[in-house]
């Protein structure tokens, strides 16, 4: 019964998806129905965590296994998506782009349930086509060209991962994820340098900061709430079905959350600051595997929420939004956004960072304070902004209804998501977020907000995006020898 | 089968230092290809390490559809499953590469040389 029903959720997405072509008055419609029916099955999920694994056909079939991880990420996926549908509610995007929505939509979801390499393999390919699609929806050349640099470096990504594959067929006849136990060392470096690519995770996420920083604000949205993290899911998979792999992740936690705050810190566009935290947050999740999916849960709805509000200012450049002050009504939902982040109390992003904590070990614990504290200093930018309340001009900057609307959802559902882990309010627990944070904001204030350091892009440029990745292959090989 | 296996490697470094060295984006999405081709064949000689023999149960073989195997049967079949998958990944393959293609169309009309250094310093 409850296999029949997750097929046809499953599936569902991608008959949508076309259908919204056929249909394209009913788009926006359908394209929030089939989120709101992901949205209840990853709570009931969440809820009910009783594991389901399936085989399909027989033992070479796709195997599935949904279990409360799987929920915390369908659950994700399903708020963020209903979100940017209201946001574009009104703004006249077509037919197309709510199919390629659908189908990204569709496809995430296929990755959180998927437990054999090839269905995932399958799965990003599909994933990669339908952002590529939407970063390039505005046909400007940038556009064209960002979405083209996206699909290269994660299908190259992914050569190497299908090559790692078959070597894991070739060891032990199997594609399934428990299959990786007996692999041969180059088996598991190739798989991890694809889904550390497709990731965004440590250097190998240079790409990231680039592609979400120029596409459009909803999917920036898109990208950074969701798409990165089924480069992660994969892994955190591992960690948990294996222990053997426990180690390697958590240490690729711990590097690119120190990475990816680095830049953060540093950077003085808002969009590249948020990305260049995503890199930062996805180590959050690699770092503790076990309570990787509600971290991902909270950090989906505030970066979302974050890249919809960004792209309502009315400039990039932190310099000039200093000198002009922004709206209010924007500033409280970017200050609300920012503190969650920052693990305030209240707010769900505190949970998670209580338990992320809870389930470090202790060679980690130094390196995920430091980077809550880059990230404290990298979101006191957007708390420190100038605002005022509405004078003449001001009035006609205010974004519309669709835009409050997913603020509502995002930021609505960072509230209500403190159920899942109440257990995070005591007394000692609080104390220690509200340290870091006013830590964070003195350094700010203090240090960081004088000091300009330019670091150069020279990285993120294409020929050094896939020239990293044989280092970090090397690297790999290395670490899994180790 | 050893030297097999090394040169079909030697195809998929080939194509991926082509992606790093060519300059133009046409010959990188070309190098992508020769990567995935060897990637493609090295699919196709896992399958064949137990045999080459289709595997499809028929009389002549020895293998009658109705009773159990006969003793003379062919054991030797080559295996189904990689070759299963790989043609997935092959029609993901090229669906790609046709869209980068458009892309590559569309980008080559501001920027006719298609280089590759050249398009990013012009769209960053």
């Amino acid at each position: 019964m409850m296999t029949t029903f997750t097929l046809i959720w499953i599936t569902l997405p991608l008959f949508v998806g076309f259908g919204i072509y056929l249909l394209p008055k009913l788009a926006r419609v359908l394209a929030v129905a089939v989120s709101l029916i992901s949205l209840a099955y990853g709570l009931w999920h969440v809820v009910y965590a009783e594991p389901m694994a399936v085989t399909l056909i027989d033992s070479f079939g796709v195997s599935l296994l949904v279990d409360q991880l799987s929920g915390f990420f369908v659950l994700t996926n399903a708020v963020v998506t209903a979100a940017v549908v209201l946001y574009c509610w009104s703004s006249g995007k077509s037919a197309f782009f709510y199919t390629q929505a659908i189908i990204l939509h569709g496809s995430v979801n296929s990755v959180f349930i998927c437990a054999d390499l090839i269905s995932v393999y399958v799965a990003l390919e599909v994933i990669g086509i339908a952002a590529f699609l939407l970063i390039a929806y505005p046909r400007t050349d940038r556009a064209v060209w960002v979405g083209l640099r996206y699909l290269f470096v994660s299908n190259t990504a992914m050569l190497f991962y299908l090559l790692g594959a078959a070597l894991v067929y070739q060891a032990n006849r199997s594609f399934a994820f428990d299959a990786l136990t007996g692999a041969p060392a180059e088996a598991i470096a190739l798989i991890f340098l694809g889904l550390l690519s497709k990731g965004g995770i440590f250097v190998s996420g240079l790409w990231l900061p680039p592609t979400h920083g120029e596409s459009e604000s909803p999917v920036s949205a898109l990208l950074s709430g969701v798409v990165v993290k089924t480069g992660v899911f994969p892994m955190v998979r591992f960690a948990l079905l294996l222990p053997e792999f426990d180690p390697l992740v958590r240490f690729f936690g711990v590097a690119t959350a120190l990475f990816g705050v680095g830049f953060a810190v540093f950077a003085k566009d808002t969009k590249r600051v948020l990305a260049f935290h995503t890199v930062s947050q996805l180590g959050f999740v690699l770092a503790a595997p076990a309570v990787g999916g509600f971290y991902a849960l909270t950090h989906g709805l505030v970066k979302s929420a974050l890249f919809l509000t960004v792209g309502k200012l009315p400039s990039r450049d932190i310099k000039s939004l200093k000198k002009n002050p922004i709206p209010t009504s924007l500033w409280i939902a970017l200050a609300i956004a920012s503190f969650s982040i920052s693990g305030f109390p209240l707010l769900s992003g505190f949970g998670a960072k209580v338990l992320t904590t809870k389930n470090l070990l202790p060679w980690q614990v130094i390196g995920m304070n430091i980077a809550a504290l880059g990230t404290a200093i990298s979101f006191a930018k957007f708390i420190f902004l100038p605002h005022t309340l509405s004078s003449q001009d001001q009035a006609k900057k205010v974004p519309g209804t669709g835009f409050w609307l997913a603020m509502a959802v995002l930021l609505g559902g960072l509230v209500f998501a403190n159920i899942f882990y109440y257990e995070a309010y005591t007394l000692s627990n609080t104390v220690k977020p509200l340290v870091t944070i006013a830590l964070g904001w003195l350094m700010y204030l203090l240090l960081f907000q004088r000091v300009s350091v330019k670091i150069p892009r020279v990285a993120e440029r294409f020929d050094h995006l896939i020239g990293a990745m044989s280092l970090t292959l090397t690297f790999l090989f290395w670490m899994v020898l180790a | 089968m050893f030297t097999l296996e090394a040169l079909i490697l030697v195809t998929v470094f080939c194509g991926f230092f082509g992606i790093i060295l060519k300059k133009n984006l046409m010959m990188k999405i070309i190098s992508m290809d020769v990567m995935s081709t060897g990637v493609i064949t090295f699919y196709v000689l896992v399958a064949t390490s137990t045999g080459f023999m289709t595997p499809i149960a028929l009389p002549e073989r020895g293998v009658s559809v109705d009773s159990a195997i006969v003793d003379s049967a062919i054991t030797d079949y080559a295996d189904p499953v990689p070759q299963a998958v790989i043609l997935t990944a092959i029609v993901i393959g090229f669906s790609i590469q046709a869209l980068m293609l458009v892309g590559v169309m569309k980008l080559s009309r501001d920027n006719p040389t298609l280089e590759c250094s050249e398009i990013e310093r012009s769209n960053t």
